[in-house]
């Protein structure tokens, strides 16, 4: 089973699109609706995967799987969200945990277990749901905006809404911002603080004050 | 006349330097900022009849902007668009361009706007069923929600639908499901686009569909 | 105080550097990432300032009610701040003058910078973009965001900017609302929406899109509500 693919990211840091050539038999997993474009010679199927956790994480529960047929084929691939694309490969003895909807493809080596939050999860509103990835292989994860790196090197806070991804060796405890009075007016939520060494992938941008931003511009129900 | 493009790729604009007298015509909504010597005349896009097809079918406004350099100086026009993402300026001589409805931005006079018929299949596909074909001898401006690539394509190539910008007047244009009929519609694929023919096409790397679907499962 | 910028033009963050003591005011909900030493109040506006009138007037110009203000503890520390939709931001040092600043550009600013609500009476309610402005003086930085990318005009006698493409200006330009074009025919019709005509001589600064054109666009396939 192949784990690494050619590939390359273009249109970064905002509109980033992923390219991967897939070799004739080989497998591809894409996250359901990201295909973009493809080479006529892709054949996909759809498989329920990551079990029923993926039901409640607003994420779709499908992941797609593309094989080549008869010769190497290329896919384009676009996730929903404005922003950039960051390539990891596991390297079999590490885990990564994936904020949900930020999955975008990986090898067919790579495991990946929607891990339940628990009741902490429901406060943030960015739901905070992971994924958990194991196994070794290629991985590509989006962000919702920049992202940027931290190395964490005892303990740091990010608020909940602007996770990314962090690494398996971190600890993180979900705490609100500041006292009661923050919770509801400070506009921040619930914040996440990670302590140990590792690393944190964090985007600028946050999914719920743009669901707020966008309300105005539905269009009304007809009754 | 000179065009830039500036703020690549997320934020594109244009920097239009009018010479004394010179005209460039914009889809309505166009202008973010100007200097003070420019005046707008509103006009009908190619005449009434085709303009209201085009505000139903193609997504472009009924009216165009004329801006005219009515000053003795250069004059600068600022152009944008309503989604963020990346723009091109396409040269075309005595030639025609096919354009998704809503990328259209701007034109030199010598382009004339039309719509052109794209096909039950593309109103089944979603798309509507006229696309824009930009004619004639001079600059077109268009844009798009993302970066913008360009593909070669010889023979055949599979296109999310959202996600084609532009493409060459003579390449075919099929509406097919995008895998078997389980796969296509829980897989999230849907109906896709075959281009077929020898041609370059443009595509965007996001789509406005594909945002506000992973807007509404949080609504 | 240290501001750098990433991240721009399209997704721009600002990573503030903040000296043992110092104070950082930030628009509630634009806290990224911080590191764990700053201690964080809520208020109305000043820190320990009583202002409610103040915090009203912000809430009605469409800045949040609320205020963090972040104090850097003995090690100095860092916030990361951001904004609700992408585009870029840019840091400006105040001397005594001040800015009028589009409601919802406000991002942050160093503890001893003023910022009022500066109601401009009958003038806003044709802009149609239910644009309020701030206005922001003293001295100190202030960082500001937009929806796109951001350039400036040096304007020494006339300019035209269409309403929801101001971020911010100097006051010392005199501006008016007004429709585009030579007729309100025009100008209903070619679409262009209310445009102000700045004159006199002071920055401008723009953004390159519009958010209520982006928001109309995304209109058609947004779930009902």
């Amino acid at each position: 089973m192949e784990n690494t693919f050619e590939h390359y990211i273009e249109g970064r840091p905002d509109f980033a699109l992923l390219t991967v050539k897939i070799p004739s038999g080989q497998t591809l997993k894409v996250e359901a609706s990201a295909m973009a474009t493809m080479d006529t010679n892709l054949k996909m199927k759809t498989k329920m995967k990551g079990g029923f956790g993926r039901l409640f994480t607003g994420e779709s529960i499908f992941i797609n799987d593309f094989t080549a047929e008869n010769g190497a084929a290329e896919i384009k691939i676009a996730p929903s969200a404005p922003g950039d694309l960051i390539h990891y490969p596991l390297n079999g003895s590490e885990t990564l945990y994936l904020q949900s909807s930020a999955f975008v493809a990986s090898a067919p080596s790579v495991t990946v277990n929607s891990k339940w939050q628990g009741f902490k999860g429901f406060f943030s509103g960015a739901g905070l749901f992971l994924a958990q990835c194991t196994g070794s292989g290629d991985l590509w994860f989006n962000s919702f905006g920049g992202v940027i790196e931290i190395d964490v090197k005892d303990s740091y806070v990010v608020d909940t809404g602007n996770i990314v991804a962090f690494t398996g060796n971190l600890s993180y405890t979900v705490t609100r911002f500041g006292g009661y009075k923050s919770l509801f007016f400070s506009g921040e939520g619930l914040v996440c603080r990670f302590q140990g060494e590792g690393k944190v992938w964090i985007q600028t941008r946050k999914i719920g004050p743009l669901t707020s931003w966008a309300h105005p511009f539905r269009p009304e129900g007809k009754n | 006349m000179e065009i830039n493009l500036t703020g690549k790729p997320a934020f594109t604009y244009v920097n239009v330097d009018l010479q004394p007298g010179e005209t460039i015509i914009a889809e309505a909504d166009a202008m973010a900022s100007m200097a003070a010597g420019i005046s707008i005349l509103a006009k009908t896009n190619g005449g009434i009849i085709a303009g209201l097809v085009k505000k139903f079918v193609g997504g472009e406004s009924f009216f165009v902007n004329h801006f005219t350099n009515n000053s003795n100086k250069v004059q600068r026009l600022v152009l944008t668009q309503p989604t963020p993402g990346d723009m091109k300026v396409m040269e075309l001589n005595d030639q025609s361009y096919c354009l998704q409805g809503g990328s259209y931005i701007a034109c030199t006079s010598g382009i004339k706007l039309g719509v052109k018929w794209a096909g039950f299949a593309s109103l089944i596909g979603g798309e509507g069923l006229f696309k824009l074909q930009a004619s004639g001898t001079g600059q077109l401006i268009f844009g798009a929600y993302g970066a913008l690539i360009e593909k070669d394509v010889d023979g055949e190539y599979i296109v999310d639908t959202s996600h084609l910008v532009g493409y060459e007047p003579h390449m075919k244009l099929k509406t097919q499901l995008s895998g078997g009929i389980f796969s296509s519609f829980f897989g999230g694929e849907g109906l896709v686009t075959r281009v077929e023919g020898k041609g370059k096409i443009i595509i965007q790397s996001r789509s406005v569909s594909g945002l506000t679907a992973w807007l509404n499962r949080y609504f | 105080m240290e501001v750098k910028i990433e991240k721009g033009p399209g997704a721009a963050a600002a990573k503030v550097t903040l000296q043992a003591g110092e104070v950082l005011t930030a628009e509630s909900g634009a806290m990224i990432a911080m590191s764990d030493d700053l201690s964080v109040e809520t208020t109305t506006h000043k820190k320990n300032s009583r202002g409610i009138m103040k915090a009203i007037k912000r809430a009605i110009s469409g800045e949040s009610f609320f205020m963090n203000h972040f104090t850097a503890g003995p090690q100095g520390g860092t916030v990361y701040l951001g904004s609700t939709l992408p585009g870029d931001m840019f840091t400006y040092e105040l001397n005594g003058d001040k800015l009028i600043v589009q409601a919802g550009s406000y991002v942050g600013s160093a503890h001893d910078v003023n910022v009022e609500f500066n109601w401009q009476g009958f003038k806003s309610l044709f802009s149609g973009e239910s644009a309020f402005w701030l206005g922001v003086s003293g001295k100190g930085t202030v960082i500001l965001n937009s929806f796109g990318a951001i350039y400036s005009v040096e304007v020494d006698g006339d300019y035209i900017v269409d309403t929801g493409h101001i971020v911010a200006f100097q006051e010392t330009l005199n501006f008016s609302i007004g429709t585009a074009g030579s007729s309100w025919i025009n100008s209903y019709f070619g679409g262009e929406g209310l445009i102000c005509r700045f004159r006199g001589k002071g920055t401008v600064w723009c953004q390159s899109h519009n958010d209520n054109a982006f928001g109309s666009a995304l209109t058609p396939s947004l779930k009902t509500r």
